[in-house]
């Protein structure tokens, strides 16, 4: 297990120091196009071939593997945040204020992710510059994708509010936010990291079904979910196998961000 | 030491909604300076009577009714903000188990120095010459490097000095041990016991030692107060209590002390007696017998 974890590690890095490094490593701008050979098949000049367009298509993947794998973590961050302030402050004051907070978060559970997002998404300018889009894709995937996050949270930090060490501190006079951001929080820490690094994935994953129905990140700017809109070009795909790298990408990095997933200190 | 003026007084009745009727109009009186033992078995209520003394009750579903009366002001009137300036500051708690009432995510001087500030406020310097010089009564290192550790790199006695230090930490005159030794070894009850013992000599604080076991009450009490089936039923001098217990209860409790098999059979007459011999607590001993 040691061995894949820092094999997942590895590849991990790699993929995002090479996302990093995608002016120097890609063989072309990502919205170029080479308008002689579309469809091309893999070659020295396109190591994966290029798109129907004639865009270079291990540039358009390695940027748009920036894309992604710099905006979940950013969406996931801010989930989290959402997160434990909902479900830290209600399952700290209890009482009402948890009846409200876990009525909302219950009310946003029961509605289907993928059709809530959808519909927000749609309601949203759809034709705005692509970084525009990014920030909003994200941004909706992050204020929205808090809810399970919540309920955990909530129910950590009930537990806590009634352990015996808070209310050793609470008999030595702490009291108010003090208590909370100095005796609970840091119990917290385990629980707010896994629920962040499990939302990464799911955030990728979102905005790959966002990007295949083409609400996401707009073109020309590359994201893993409008890359993979490409698969829907069945003979395409056959004429060229490789056009399912992203997709080959996709999967693999979602299973390294499973396996380096730290479950011994979430434990602890 | 004079113990005639009177510290905490209260009379109380304490409900839970699943178990109405722990405590049925408690009465109870303590003057400064003294240590009161409180005994009972498991589950009378001796852990609830302490978190309704600091109105820490609700956090547990209980519901009390009644007076407390401390240092001539009734706590059942104060406002939550007035109680918190009074918890930590003029009534401390140890409460029964040391290393979970300590918490694990934070280090030995953060906690101790969160129990500082919750009541001073002063630079980093002042809190830790607090800090230390409160390490140094509870009889721990006072090195910086034990401030650094967290709570699973101390051993279950200094996790207990700790809790001592941090609810003495501003010297209250009322500290309330809810069972402090009960997770202890012997050798280390008994160091537990001394250090309640000096810090009543040192600073004058009252302490009401609340335990079942009657052995370690004795060997430090001044009184015992008898706490059964929700109310005191006898209360008196500790060598009163264990030479002449009216209650039946008390008597069963002195009972069921248990008792050297290897002692010669003239050594006291009665078990109450052979129980203060064991505790360390000589016969002629009058009220304050560790005061000066």
């Amino acid at each position: 297990m040691k061995t894949l974890r820092l094999l997942a590690w590895g590849f991990l890095l790699s993929i995002f120091v090479a996302t990093l490094l995608a002016e120097f490593v890609a063989p072309a701008p990502y919205a170029e196009q080479f308008r002689e050979s579309p469809n091309a098949l893999p070659s020295w000049q396109h190591p994966l071939g290029t798109d129907e367009l004639g865009r270079d298509a291990l540039s358009r993947l390695l940027y748009g593997s920036r894309v992604s794998l710099l905006l979940a973590p950013a969406a996931a961050l801010l989930a989290t945040l959402i997160a434990a302030l909902v479900g830290g402050v209600a399952g700290y004051l209890g009482g009402w204020w948890e009846r409200v907070a876990m009525g909302a978060t219950d009310l946003s559970l029961s509605l289907p992710w993928l059709f809530l997002l959808l519909t927000v998404r749609a309601m949203l300018p759809l034709n705005e510059p692509p970084m525009t889009s990014v920030v909003i894709t994200f941004a909706l995937l992050g204020l929205l994708g808090w809810s399970p996050s919540a309920r955990v949270v909530c129910a950590g930090t009930r537990t806590l509010r009634n352990s015996e060490f808070v209310l050793q501190a609470r008999a030595c006079g702490c009291r108010g936010w003090r208590l909370l951001l100095r005796q609970v929080l840091p119990n917290l820490k385990p629980v707010l990291y896994a629920q962040f690094w499990v939302s990464i994935p799911i955030f990728i994953l979102s905005e790959a079904n966002l990007g295949i129905l083409g609400l996401g990140v707009a073109e020309p700017l590359p994201s893993w979910g409008n890359l993979l809109r490409g698969l829907e070009n069945y003979s395409a795909v056959l004429n060229n196998p490789w056009r399912v790298a992203p997709l080959g990408l996709l999967i693999i990095v979602v299973s390294c961000f499973q396996l380096i997933l730290p479950l011994e200190d979430f434990r602890s | 030491m004079s113990f005639s003026e009177s510290l905490l007084s209260l009379r109380l009745s304490i409900d839970y909604r699943s178990k109405p009727g722990v405590l049925r109009n408690l009465a109870l009186q303590m003057r400064r300076g003294e240590i009161l033992g409180l005994v009972g078995q498991s589950g009378s209520g001796k852990s609830t009577l302490a978190l309704a003394i600091l109105r820490l009750l609700g956090l547990r579903g209980g519901v009390s009714r009644g007076e407390i009366r401390f240092q001539g002001r009734d706590l059942m009137s104060l406002s939550e903000r007035e109680m918190c300036e009074l918890r930590g500051r003029q009534i401390g708690l140890v409460l029964q188990s040391p290393l979970s009432s300590l918490n694990p995510a934070l280090r030995i001087g953060t906690q101790l120095a969160e129990a500082w500030r919750a009541h001073a406020n002063g630079n980093r310097e002042d809190c830790t010459r607090s800090i230390l010089a409160a390490l140094k009564s509870v009889s721990l290192p006072e090195g910086e490097r034990f401030l650094r550790r967290s709570p699973s790199q101390v051993s279950v006695g200094q996790a207990q000095r700790v809790l001592i230090a941090m609810a003495t930490l501003h010297r209250p005159p009322l500290l309330i041990a809810d069972e402090p030794t009960s997770a202890l070894d012997t050798i280390t009850q008994a160091e537990v016991l001394r250090l309640f013992a000096s810090l009543n000599r040192e600073l004058g604080m009252a302490i009401l030692y609340i335990s079942h076991d009657l052995l370690s009450v004795a060997s430090l009490c001044h009184r015992i107060a008898i706490l059964h089936e929700g109310q005191i039923v006898e209360c008196g001098e500790t060598q009163q209590i264990f030479a002449q217990p009216t209650h039946p209860y008390t008597c069963q409790l002195i009972e069921a002390l248990p008792r050297n098999p290897f002692e010669s059979p003239d050594r006291g007459n009665t078990p109450g007696q052979q129980a203060m011999e064991t505790a360390g607590v000589p016969a002629h001993v009058p009220t304050g017998k560790s005061q000066p």
